[in-house]
């Protein structure tokens, strides 16, 4: 079904359709993202962004349409299967999402003791790479309730490459740092790309940073992709859509509010009441 | 009147399929059994944060409920000259019927409002979700051993509540009232019978404790992601098991010492 020159894409999804309720996320998408490369994911906030991750990990289940990761479709997986692909994906979540009752070591240390039989002297060892690389090696006998927001999310992306796994999907992994961190955790994506081989997803708002280190960047607006392409063709773009929301402009053709009925009359129905 | 019809059948389809959810979950739960088996370590400790930290409220209350078993009982019998089989009435009620229901009931306010909120607020907190994402199984990892603590904890916990109550009555009717040791002793062990009363005790604490579980952590799995839907979770959680261990009892008391 799959013909040869789809295979070098690690996640690719072919007409995806999903709802909420009765608002239609996405409407017949299709999205390739290449093995080995960094392919950002940009959007209004409410699109859908976390909604597609949560996609491609297999938590929610897609109204129409595939997504195959690595060769699998993910929603006609056994679990078992299921959860052995799991094993190859690193997910940064949104929120960081770690566990509240161990410390900052202890959920680093999580996965390597859920899925492997290292001895603890090893995992150690690899508990403290992965926190020195996100700067918080000093920080691993605190609980995540002592952890301000960017650390806490820093812990979670080292928690989602302690397994080294084949692809890492950051949701908003810039969000909540500080220039240096910032500049830190660009870098590091960067890196664990280029010397892993990961194929990376980022999701997010950062336009500079995401630019700088995406191979392919694709806009998602209104449950359709409105641009997509590499950095250079996206800043070259002569719609009017992705030059606004790439310069941030105020006015424009992209919707900052959630509908659009209108907001007069809105105002007027609750004098009605 | 259509209105209401359509509400009953909503109100029941919506129950009839929770029930459906909670069956699955409960099969999923009790899968989780040879993930158990591998590590023990996580019952353990389920073990000690789910029963023995209860084990104090159950003393307390087994204590009590037994000394005014003890008096009550005395008041009732003297009058007939029966003082002596006190033992007897004590150790019966508390065997058959006090020890499993208090018991359950002190469990279901102490551990098992906890565990849904606990599970719920995981569940909030997307710490289940990010689980399932690092192809950890929260069902098997984090909810099955706190239901096998719970379902072993609970006939564990009722026995403690039974001893300690026989251990008040004691206090109360032979050292306070002067009932007779000797008597109280004998004729609490000539009349109660294993299987009649302790064996068909401990299957009903065992079955509650089955069922509070399973009402706990999967009100706490399908709780609404709020603060409000936890706290909700958590007092359907408490009036649930509560309605459940009473029904149950009622049910289970008919069928074990109907026909004698
Ligand atoms: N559990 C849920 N139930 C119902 N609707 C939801 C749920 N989660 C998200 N939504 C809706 O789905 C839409 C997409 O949500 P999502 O979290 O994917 O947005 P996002 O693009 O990640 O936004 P942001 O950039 O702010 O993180 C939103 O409009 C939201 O209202
Ligand atoms: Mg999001």
């Amino acid at each position: 079904m799959y013909s040869a020159a789809q295979t070098d894409n690690t996640v690719s999804i072919q007409n995806l359709s999903f709802s909420r309720g009765d608002r239609k996320i996405f409407d017949d998408i299709s999205m390739q993202f290449a093995r080995g490369k960094i392919t950002a994911i940009m959007g209004p906030s409410g699109t859908g962004k976390t909604t597609l991750l949560k996609l491609i990990g297999g938590q929610l289940c897609p109204e129409q349409g595939c997504i195959v990761v690595d060769g699998e479709n993910v929603h006609q997986l056994r679990l078992a299967d299921l959860y052995d692909l799991r094993k190859r994906m690193g997910m940064l979540f949104q929120s960081g999402a770690l566990l509240t009752d161990m410390s900052v070591y202890d959920n680093v240390a999580f996965p390597l003791r859920e899925h492997t039989r290292l001895t603890e002297s090893l995992i150690r060892t690899l508990v403290l790479m992965k926190l020195q690389s996100v700067g918080l090696r000093g920080a691993r006998d605190l609980m995540p309730n002592e952890l301000s927001g960017g650390m806490a999310r820093r812990v979670a992306l080292a928690r989602a490459i302690a397994l080294d796994p084949m692809m890492i999907m950051y949701d908003e992994p810039f969000t909540g740092q500080d220039p240096i961190s910032l500049g830190v955790l660009v870098k590091l994506i960067k890196t664990l790309n280029s010397t892993l081989h990961l194929t990376s997803i980022v999701v997010s708002h950062d336009v500079q940073e995401t630019a700088a280190i995406a191979d392919y960047i694709y806009l998602i607006s209104d449950g359709k992709v409105v641009g997509q392409g590499t950095p250079e063709q996206i800043s070259r773009s002569e719609s009017g859509w992705v030059r606004q929301f790439m310069r941030g402009d105020a006015d424009g053709p992209v919707r900052f509010h959630y509908t659009d009925d209108d907001y007069l009359e809105d105002l007027f129905h609750t004098e009605e009441q | 009147m259509l209105y209401v019809l359509q509400q009953l059948g909503y109100v029941t389809r919506q129950r009839l399929t929770k029930l459906g959810r909670g069956t699955f979950f409960l099969l999923h739960v009790l899968t989780g059994i040879s993930d158990i088996l591998r590590r023990p370590e996580l019952l353990i400790r389920q073990l000690y944060s789910v029963g023995v930290l209860t084990f104090l409220i159950i003393t307390v209350s087994g204590l009590f409920v037994g000394m005014v078993l003890g008096l009550q009982g005395y008041y009732v019998l003297s009058d007939f000259g029966a003082e002596e089989t006190l033992g007897v009435m004590v150790a019966t009620s508390l065997v058959r019927e006090l020890g499993p229901v208090v018991s359950a009931l002190l469990f279901a306010g102490r551990a098992d409002s906890a565990l849904t909120a606990e599970i719920g607020l995981m569940k909030a907190t997307e710490q289940l979700s990010g689980m399932e994402m690092m192809a950890v199984d929260p069902v098997k990892r984090i909810i099955a051993p706190r239901f096998f603590a719970g379902f072993f904890s609970m006939p564990l916990l009722a026995a403690l509540f039974s001893m300690i109550g026989v251990l008040g009555g004691q206090m109360v009717g032979v050292g306070l009232l002067g009932v007779d040791d000797g008597a109280f002793w004998s004729q609490m062990q000539a009349k109660l019978d294993f299987s009649d009363d302790i064996l068909n005790g401990i299957i009903k604490s065992t079955v509650f404790g089955f069922v509070a579980s399973w009402i706990a952590l999967f009100e706490g799995y399908d709780a609404v992601p709020t603060s409000e839907g936890v706290s909700r979770a958590t007092t359907r959680t408490v009036v649930n098991s509560a309605f459940a261990t009473l029904g149950l009892d009622f049910i289970l008391t008919a069928l074990m010492f109907g026909d004698d």
